[in-house]
């Protein structure tokens, strides 16, 4: 049984803003409720009012522009991502990480946003956002604003979102030129689960190397790792820097243990799929 | 808590109904239209038992509100004969064996025919692709697999 709760379904972003200025501390958002009922029923949340997005016709928009990249609304599902051939040809990572959340039937409801704005460090979407430099559009009372994804993030399941906002779209630019991406995730079973530790990882190896390494699971919140970046500034041996790639990796995260898997055991697999990702993407080109 | 009036069909049938904002849609389907085909296990969104289609989409019922399938189009297992004859994935499991305690049987036909109006033929990784969802504890996915590849050959 979920708990009691009004029920709201704006049909204009007007409407929304409204009701986040009436009852904010109090209301939750949701579009596909995949994690929000969950957490409902577990009585770990209990809001008084909950919103539906879906009435509101705006935040279904997803489009893309030759220049300003990828827009994704709030209320664009996990398989429509999934079904768009400009985000499997250009936007590699961020589809195979869509591709690892969840099932595909939670896929056919479940969002991006969702995904990002329920703040769970494991979120499998949020590392591939991260190497992306995606940006969070945002609205409330005040007005607009964007927060940059790295932003976004402050703590287990705790966003720089106010009460009184909501996250319109996620905009995403354009990767650099012959830029490859995957999303590497390690889980107790081949099927539905959390992420034991996951790797999104971004490559461009024609003329001088760049590469962008975010995780999940392994922090607090999702996380992006710099020091990567740095050791392939430098020109060296491919295999040498994918190993500093890996230590860099390996002494950033912070894990815990829990019931998937141990502290040391994340650390290992964090350093296998760093090593395997790099490998894989600066092999096939 | 707020009520809210729902206007649905299930299985081409209309239904008007008042709905508290709590209410899910599985509760819905099994308690106020008493269609107990769709099963309830996990309520929470992991084993799938509870699949519909909403508008010809699999969808775990549980984790959707009656009140959001308000104008929607849902399909339940009760929805797929046609008349008094077994649609071609039904069939199938039957032929195969795909059942042994049964609990998951209808939310894996509703996922597979819901499968099959989309891609007719799939390949056997679309097929495990399309179930993934959905948890036999019996553990005979083989049957289950070779069911709907064979009901996919059988044509219409």
């Amino acid at each position: 049984m979920i708990p009691k709760f009004d029920y709201f379904r704006p049909k204009t972003t007007e409407e929304l803003v409204d009701l986040l200025a009436k009852y904010g501390e109090d209301a939750k958002m949701f579009a596909g409720g995949t994690d929000l009922f969950v957490l409902m029923r577990d009585r770990l949340i209990r809001p008084k009012y909950v919103i539906d997005l879906k009435g509101i016709e705006e935040l279904h928009e997803f489009s893309y522009d030759e220049k300003r990249g990828l827009r994704i609304g709030a209320t664009v599902t996990l398989n429509e991502l999934l079904e768009s051939d400009v985000v499997k040809e250009r936007f590699g990572v961020l589809w195979s990480a869509a591709g690892a959340l969840a099932d595909p039937t939670i896929r056919n409801r479940g969002t991006l946003v969702g995904n990002i704005c329920n703040a769970s460090p494991a979120a499998d979407t949020a590392p591939a956002l991260l190497v992306l430099d995606a940006e969070v559009e945002v609205a409330g009372k005040g007005g607009e604003r964007t927060i940059p994804i790295r932003d976004f993030f402050i703590g287990v399941k705790r966003t720089s979102l106010k009460p009184e906002e909501f996250v319109k779209a996620v905009r995403i630019p354009n990767p650099p030129a012959g830029a490859k991406g995957g999303y590497y995730k390690w889980g107790r079973t081949r099927g539905e689960d959390l992420a034991v530790v996951g790797v999104a990882a971004l490559v461009v190896n024609s003329g001088k190397r760049i590469v962008r390494v975010a995780l999940s699971s392994v922090f607090k919140t999702p996380l992006r790792v710099p020091e990567v970046e740095k050791v392939f500034e430098e020109e060296g041996p491919l295999d040498e820097q994918i190993e500093r790639a890996v230590s860099a990796v390996q002494e950033k995260i912070a894990p815990i243990t829990d019931v998937r898997s141990s502290k040391e055991y994340r650390i290992h697999m964090a350093g296998v799929l760093t090593r395997r990702a790099l490998k894989e993407l600066f092999g096939g080109s | 808590m707020s009520r809210h009036k729902i206007s649905l069909r299930v299985n081409g049938q209309r239904y008007e109904l008042e709905v508290e904002a709590n209410r899910t849609l599985l509760q819905t389907i099994r308690e106020d239209l008493e269609m107990t085909g769709t099963k309830c296990a996990c309520e929470r969104g992991d084993c799938g038992l509870c699949t519909v289609m909403v508008d010809g989409v699999p969808t775990k019922s549980c984790l959707v509100l009656a009140v959001e399938a308000d104008g929607k189009e849902i399909t339940t297992i009760e929805g797929l004969m046609k008349g008094e004859e077994l649609n071609p994935v039904q069939r199938a499991f039957i032929e195969h064996g795909a059942v042994q305690c049964g609990f998951c049987t209808p939310a894996f036909i509703v996922a597979a025919t819901a499968l099959l109006k989309r891609n007719p033929k799939p390949s056997e990784e679309e097929v495990k692709e399309a179930i993934g969802g959905i948890l036999c504890r019996c553990t005979g996915y083989r049957q289950i697999i070779d069911a709907i590849l064979d009901a996919s050959k059988s044509g219409k």
